[in-house]
């Protein structure tokens, strides 16, 4: 449990830090929550570690302009009790309510969460649902890149050599809107066997805009489109979710065979939904 | 952990044949293979640096070629061992003409054991296949590159 020997470096500002990191093939470190364990195990064994904990003003949480804007260096436990996750964005504070434990949830980080992109990570489902957007930024460029177009496979985003997460954009959720995380926790490592988000907008007693998104199902998380149409063109919350998952091809492990997850899944939607629904005016 | 599939190279069933079987074209396609190098008749020598995520890792081992039956079939063994685990696959390739193109399924099992199999359990479903995904992918495109060159030396 000790791991190679590495080389490291803690930039005192963001600048700093791009160079660094534009510089060559270095490991970056958020709150160590996927890295240490990987590098104690010598799973991995990087030369040199960029540590960003002493970069000043990334674990800013804000709103302004119908956008809440979160640091990536703020931690899930940020995320779950801030004043302004919680009344502008609680589907997100709700999720990371849900990530591993109170330990892990004090020094996890958004932005090595989204980094790392496990295919069980929580946040993945809750930012599709919310349509949410993530900002990357290196030494000579600065874009923004839709959460469906940043998880790309497993382990794999958007992000190019050289670039860190600086925030994620989260458009602010209208208060008449329900929402709703529903997960299934893996009993030892608390990544998500399943779990599913829900964001539902009504018209009446019709169902406005419906947005689901799902986890821990296949090689990244994904958005279940066809329920969404269904639950908007006046299906039932059954019909829609006997849906979602159509098309995927179900991970599969000791834990749980490729059936019982996509069971799960449609389960786990059905009351994602059902609450969404119900909290929702 | 049972491994199965099946892609389609926009080449005939011949020409896929030999792509699978040439072991140049296989280096390029693997994911992280370094050096695959010929030590007897159907068996090459793999050097390969897995790399996903923050993990990564160097495996050496054998890929063997056995029942080869062109240009329709042949079993595929691959072998591998490193610091952070090893790993035992054997499988089938199928190929069959598909619309314009050959169809490969592929049906096998793989096994993998030490550090990485304790730990990521959960991941090596989704992770094999994503790398063999890779594979496919890589090999349409070299598949794609050598029609375009052999059209271009006819």
């Amino acid at each position: 449990m000790i791991p190679q020997t590495f080389e490291y470096t803690a930039p005192q500002t963001l600048e700093e830090a791009l160079t660094l990191i534009a510089g060559g093939d270095r490991k970056i470190l958020a709150g160590g929550m996927s890295l240490i364990p990987l590098m104690k195990l010598r799973l991995a064994t990087p030369d040199e570690v960029v540590d960003l904990g002493r970069v000043p003003g990334l674990n800013g949480i804000a709103e302004s302009g119908g956008v809440v804007r979160i640091g990536a260096m703020a931690t899930h436990h940020a995320i779950e009790t801030s004043r302004v996750t919680r009344a502008h964005c609680p589907l997100l504070a709700e999720t990371a309510g849900h990530i591993g434990d109170v330990q892990v949830r004090n020094v996890g980080t958004i932005g090595g969460a989204v980094a790392h992109a496990d295919p069980a990570a929580d946040y993945p489902a809750a930012l599709l649902a919310l349509e949410a957007q993530v900002r990357l930024v290196s030494a000579h460029s600065d874009r923004t890149v839709a959460a469906s177009g940043f998880f790309q496979d497993a382990f794999t985003t958007a992000l190019d050599p050289g670039e860190i997460v600086l925030e994620v954009q989260v458009p602010v959720e209208d208060k008449s809107e329900g929402y709703s995380y529903e997960k299934v926790a893996h009993p030892a490592s608390g990544f998500a066997v399943v779990g599913v988000a829900a964001r539902i907008k009504k018209d009446g007693n019709r169902i406005a805009t419906a947005r689901i998104g799902v986890t821990g199902m296949g090689a990244h998380a994904f958005r279940a489109l066809a329920a969404e149409k269904l639950l908007e063109d006046g299906a039932s919350v059954s019909e829609a979710s006997a849906v979602v998952g159509e098309g995927e091809t179900p991970n599969s492990d000791l834990y749980a065979s490729a059936d019982y997850r996509l069971h799960l899944a449609r389960v786990h939607a059905a009351r994602a939904l059902a609450t969404a629904i119900s909290r929702a005016s | 952990m049972k491994v199965s599939g099946a892609y389609t190279l926009n080449v005939p069933q011949e020409r896929a044949y030999a792509l699978l079987q040439n072991p140049a074209i296989l280096a390029t396609c693997m994911p992280g293979c370094e050096a695959l190098d010929r030590i007897a008749e159907n068996e090459y020598a793999m050097r390969m640096k897995m790399v996903l995520a923050s993990i990564s890792g160097l495996f050496a081992g054998k890929v063997s070629i056995a029942d080869p039956n062109p240009p329709s079939s042949y079993r595929l063994i691959v072998e591998g061992s490193g610091k952070i685990g090893f790993m035992k696959g054997e499988g089938v390739l199928t190929l069959s003409p598909a619309d314009g193109g050959t169809s490969v399924a592929f049906e096998g099992h793989v096994q993998v054991g030490g550090t990485i199999a304790s730990v990521g359990q959960r991941l090596l479903d989704t992770t094999s296949r994503m790398l063999i995904k890779r594979f496919f992918t890589k090999l349409a495109a070299e598949a794609a590159q050598a029609g375009v060159e052999r059209i271009a030396a006819d």
